[in-house]
């Protein structure tokens, strides 16, 4: 289970979404693993974006921004694709990563449909592990450093990463860990 | 393929649907009945010679499309030539002119779906009561403006089946109109002062060819590819209007269109159930709805790309353009564009709408067509269009001249309504946009660097309106008392060779336990030498005539908070004291101080104090941008206090010569040409150690990245600092680190 996290691809949509999954992934980290940020800018394919490109590559700088302040300086790997999926599949398959993982961002079903399900689509069509992290919340991680005391310390996960706790974090997302081996287990 | 080609995803057609989707909703399905009633059988001309004017201006935009494919199309090329003030004005027009020619294609969006639906009357919404057209056109506006908030890719991409199926249903109804045309038919012609007034009616069916050049950024081999799509969005809409009016007058008896009108039915979709039935009435309703619909969506999207580019500049906060984190869309420039299209709809009719549209951007292609004279004339070095205005200075000339003249035939009210949003515009640009904004144009450039040969009015005028991006800001937190006076009265030498401020700021740091709010009812309290440091900065700064600003902020954190004060307060420098006790120790993990301190967000000076005593001062240096800002203090001082200057540079031992040319270049190169210079070899530290026994003040470049990170990690950079016995500067550049850094760093 250890080289799970050997090369782990952070698929990461925004700056909040960057805070939470790097503040998750932060304490499973051993010395050995390396990290992958991806962001991948959504293109229309023939037709006018949704946002300037300029607009979003300046986006996507915060959005690193936000991931290295947590985890220092780990790579980054800037995307266009027109679906996010095969270019968060695609990066995966280019920098050899162990494990795609990421937080879950919740929101209704409606806003799923509006969004398009990206999680759904990585989960199930994936040809690596994916694992989904509870996010942890940041009341936690401040409090914990701040006093001390309070609030889920994340290194206590650490030492029991499989069995890490979701009512412990700020989140009511369910953790949950999914994994399929190879390519022939994609969901029918 | 390579990133930027990713990026770029627009082709030929993908660009040119762009243009006629914007522009055909409005010419063919809302406007013909009342160009037809208003001009007779010279609307086919008023027609023709909208599209004339247009494709001048298309000439331009082509060329200057090609030369900056930036986001922000014209307004990006008018503050690039001719500056900010006509920048802000450029873009204010073409931002409003956009959101009235959404509410013009609304309120034709609402008339089609009124046709559809045949509810008449009134409509009584709460206390307000409308016609049914505009509460359909409020809805259809919140519709397309939540579909651009929540932003849909696949709308894209249905633009292009929407205009493949009008040009469809367009080429059917002129052929079958076609073999029913009749010259005897042509209507009479009411003149040409009417023609031409309605050609400012109708000009807003030719706005959509500037909102290609908006989206030049994403447009595959735009060297190719825009000019085609810009020049042929035009023609081709020139050609189908043409053919549609001619069809319209020529295909039905006379009087038709006006009994039609008055009836309160659409012209053309009349016209189509003439020629060919139900179907054909149903085929133009359909159509109607999809042209007005897909010409709202490509104006609400094209008028966020000149909100980015506006924020980009500083001529609007770029706090409106951030982008939604779910979403990815810029939802608050689409928000207030959003409000103010509804609020348009409510406001006008259907042809005052379509006519400050028009003046609107008549305005933005008379800037366009001068924006391409000015770059031609000064021909900047990095200016390499690929494509070329035909018949160069006829084409923009005339361009700018009808445009100016069309605004002639337009309503005087609102016209002056225009002017007055343009005149509004320029009121911005002094009291907001001036102060932030730091581009200057290409125009401003070429005359202020030819001041002597250029006419002194024309200096003096392009001189006034300069951007002055702000004053310099030199930012001292103060700390210890000990150390105000002399940290002070080196902000206050280099604040005043600037001509800027000085903001004095202490900050009062209270235990993690203490709430900030409390804390800051209690500042005085808890600190009460505040007051007195602040008021002694002050009168310090006084002393040297320099403008003084004085905050006191209360802070958990100590260091950091200097950091977020520089920001806060646009500070363009920081100076500051450092010694064993000052401004605490680091609070937070090494690797988040590292982060803050990787991106120094201005220029830093630290000061060792020991006493302030500028007659001579020694400034070591190995070259590098950090010793470019030591240069720049030295010179500073040297001018407020006539200090002597001992450059020292040390070289590895046989190099001499080489490293005594070094020095003498790098002096010239800094404007320090008649200071002493010293070469020694050796220790770098124990040399310039030595140096210091005849010098009152050692200024030292931070000689690599991160000086202020290991300054407040405590490990300080160079022993020397604390074995010399006069005072130490040590300065450090401001860094940001460039996108591709973060991209791909």
């Amino acid at each position: 289970m250890t080289d799970l996290l050997a090369r782990v691809l952070l698929p990461v949509a925004s700056v909040e979404d960057a805070q939470a999954t790097a503040r998750a992934v932060a304490p499973y980290l051993g010395d050995a693993g390396s990290v992958v940020a991806v962001h991948v800018i959504e293109k229309a394919g023939g037709a006018p974006d949704k946002a300037s490109v300029e607009q979003r590559e300046s986006y996507a700088g915060e959005v690193f921004d936000a991931v290295r302040e947590q985890l220092g300086d780990v790579e980054t790997d800037l995307r266009f694709d027109t679906a996010v999926e095969d270019a968060i599949f695609a990066a995966a398959a280019d920098h050899d990563a162990s494990a795609i993982v990421f937080t879950p961002r919740g929101g209704s079903r409606w806003l799923r449909l509006l969004t398009g399900d990206v999680t759904l689509h990585v989960v199930t069509e994936t040809d690596r592990p994916v694992l989904v992290l509870p996010d942890i919340g940041e009341a936690a991680v401040e409090g914990g450093e701040a006093e001390g005391s309070v609030g889920a310390a994340p290194e206590s996960e650490a030492s029991n990463p499989e069995r890490a706790d979701p009512a412990d974090g700020a989140s009511d997302d369910t953790a949950s860990v999914e994994e399929s081996a190879g390519g022939d287990e994609h969901a029918p | 393929m390579t990133e930027e080609e990713l990026a770029k995803d627009l082709g030929p057609l993908a660009a040119l649907t762009i243009g006629v989707g914007t522009m055909i909703g409005a010419g063919i399905f809302v406007l013909p009945g009342d160009a037809v009633q208003s001009a007779g059988s010279l609307a086919i001309a008023s027609f023709v010679i909208g599209g004339f004017i247009a494709l001048l201006t298309a000439f331009s935009a082509s060329e200057l499309g090609t030369a900056m494919p930036k986001s922000g199309g014209a307004y990006y090329y008018v503050n690039h030539a001719l500056g900010p003030l006509f920048g802000s004005v450029a873009g204010w027009a073409n931002w409003l002119g956009l959101a009235f020619a959404s509410a013009f294609y609304m309120v034709g969006f609402g008339r089609y779906v009124q046709d559809i639906v045949g509810v008449g009357g009134v409509v009584a919404v709460g206390p307000f009561a409308m016609t049914p057209v505009k509460l359909v056109a409020l809805v259809g506006a919140a519709l397309f403006i939540g579909v651009n908030y929540v932003g849909a890719k696949e709308t894209g991409r249905l633009q292009n089946v929407i205009v493949m199926l009008l040009l469809a249903i367009l080429a059917v109804f002129t052929l079958v109109g076609a073999f029913r045309a009749d010259p005897a038919n042509l209507p009479a012609s009411p003149g040409v002062g009417s023609m031409l007034g309605t050609t400012g009616l109708i000009f807003v069916s030719y706005l959509g060819f500037v909102q290609i050049t908006s989206v030049a950024e994403e447009i595959k081999a735009p060297g190719r590819n825009l000019p085609r799509a810009v020049i042929g969005s035009v023609v081709l809409v020139t050609v189908i209007y043409a053919l549609v009016l001619l069809i319209m007058t020529a295909a039905v008896d006379q009087g038709f269109i006006a009994e039609v009108e008055a009836a309160g039915e659409i012209a053309v979709v009349q016209t189509a159930a003439l020629f060919l039935g139900p179907v054909g009435a149903t085929a133009m309703l359909v159509g109607g709805l999809l042209a007005t619909a897909s010409s709202a969506n490509a104006s609400i999207l094209a008028s966020s790309r000149i909100n980015f580019a506006m924020g980009r500049d500083n001529i609007v906060s770029p706090d409106l353009n951030k982008i939604h984190p779910r979403f990815a869309t810029p939802y608050r420039s689409i928000a207030v564009t959003g409000g103010l299209i509804l609020v348009f709809v409510l406001a006008g009719s259907v042809n005052d709408l379509a006519k400050m549209g028009s003046a609107l951007h008549l305005i933005i292609y008379a800037l366009l067509n001068v924006a391409l004279i000015v770059m031609r004339t000064v021909d900047p070095a990095d200016y390499q269009p690929d494509y070329r205005v035909p018949l160069y200075p006829v084409t923009p000339l005339l361009g700018a001249v009808t445009s100016v003249a069309l605004l002639a035939y337009i309503d005087l009210t609102l016209v002056l309504f225009s002017f007055g949003i343009a005149a509004a515009a320029v009121v911005w640009y002094f009291l907001y946009a001036r102060t932030r904004t730091e581009k200057q144009g290409i125009l401003g450039e070429y005359i202020l660097s030819r001041a002597e040969e250029m006419p002194e009015p024309a200096v003096s005028a392009a001189s006034s309106v300069q951007p002055d991006g702000g004053s310099y800001r030199v930012m001292v937190p103060l700390a210890n008392p000990e150390h105000e006076h002399d940290l002070i009265t080196l902000a206050s030498a280099i604040a005043k060779q600037h001509g800027g401020t000085v903001v004095a700021t202490h900050i009062v740091t209270v235990p993690d336990q203490t709430a900030l709010a409390s804390a800051a009812e209690h500042a005085d309290e808890l600190d009460e030498t505040s007051a007195q440091l602040l008021a002694d900065a002050e009168a310090d700064a006084e002393t040297f005539g320099v403008p003084v600003e004085t905050h006191t902020i209360v802070s958990h954190r100590s260091f950091e908070e200097v950091f977020d004060a520089a920001r806060d307060h646009d500070a363009d420098l920081v100076v500051m004291g450092w010694g064993p006790d000052s401004h605490g120790s680091p609070g937070r993990v090494e690797s988040a101080l590292d982060e803050v301190t990787s991106t120094v967000p201005c220029d830093f000076l630290v000061m060792r104090d020991r006493g302030f005593d500028p007659s001579h001062l020694l400034v070591p240096t190995a070259g590098g941008p950090d010793s470019d800002l030591s240069a720049e203090v030295a010179r500073l001082l040297q001018a407020e206090f006539g200090s002597e200057v001992t450059l020292l540079h040390v070289a590895e031992a046989g190099e001499e010569a080489s490293a005594r040319e070094f020095i003498e270049d790098w002096a010239a190169g800094h404007d320090l040409g008649d200071a002493a210079c010293r070469i020694e070899t050796g220790d770098v530290e124990t040399a310039i150690e030595a140096a210091t026994g005849d010098c009152s003040m050692l200024i030292l470049g931070a000689t690599e990245r991160g000086l202020l990170s290991r300054l407040v990690s405590g490990s300080l950079v160079l022993d020397v600092v604390d074995e010399v016995d006069c005072s130490v500067i040590m300065a450090e550049k401001k860094r940001r680190r460039s996108l591709r850094e973060r991209l791909f760093g």
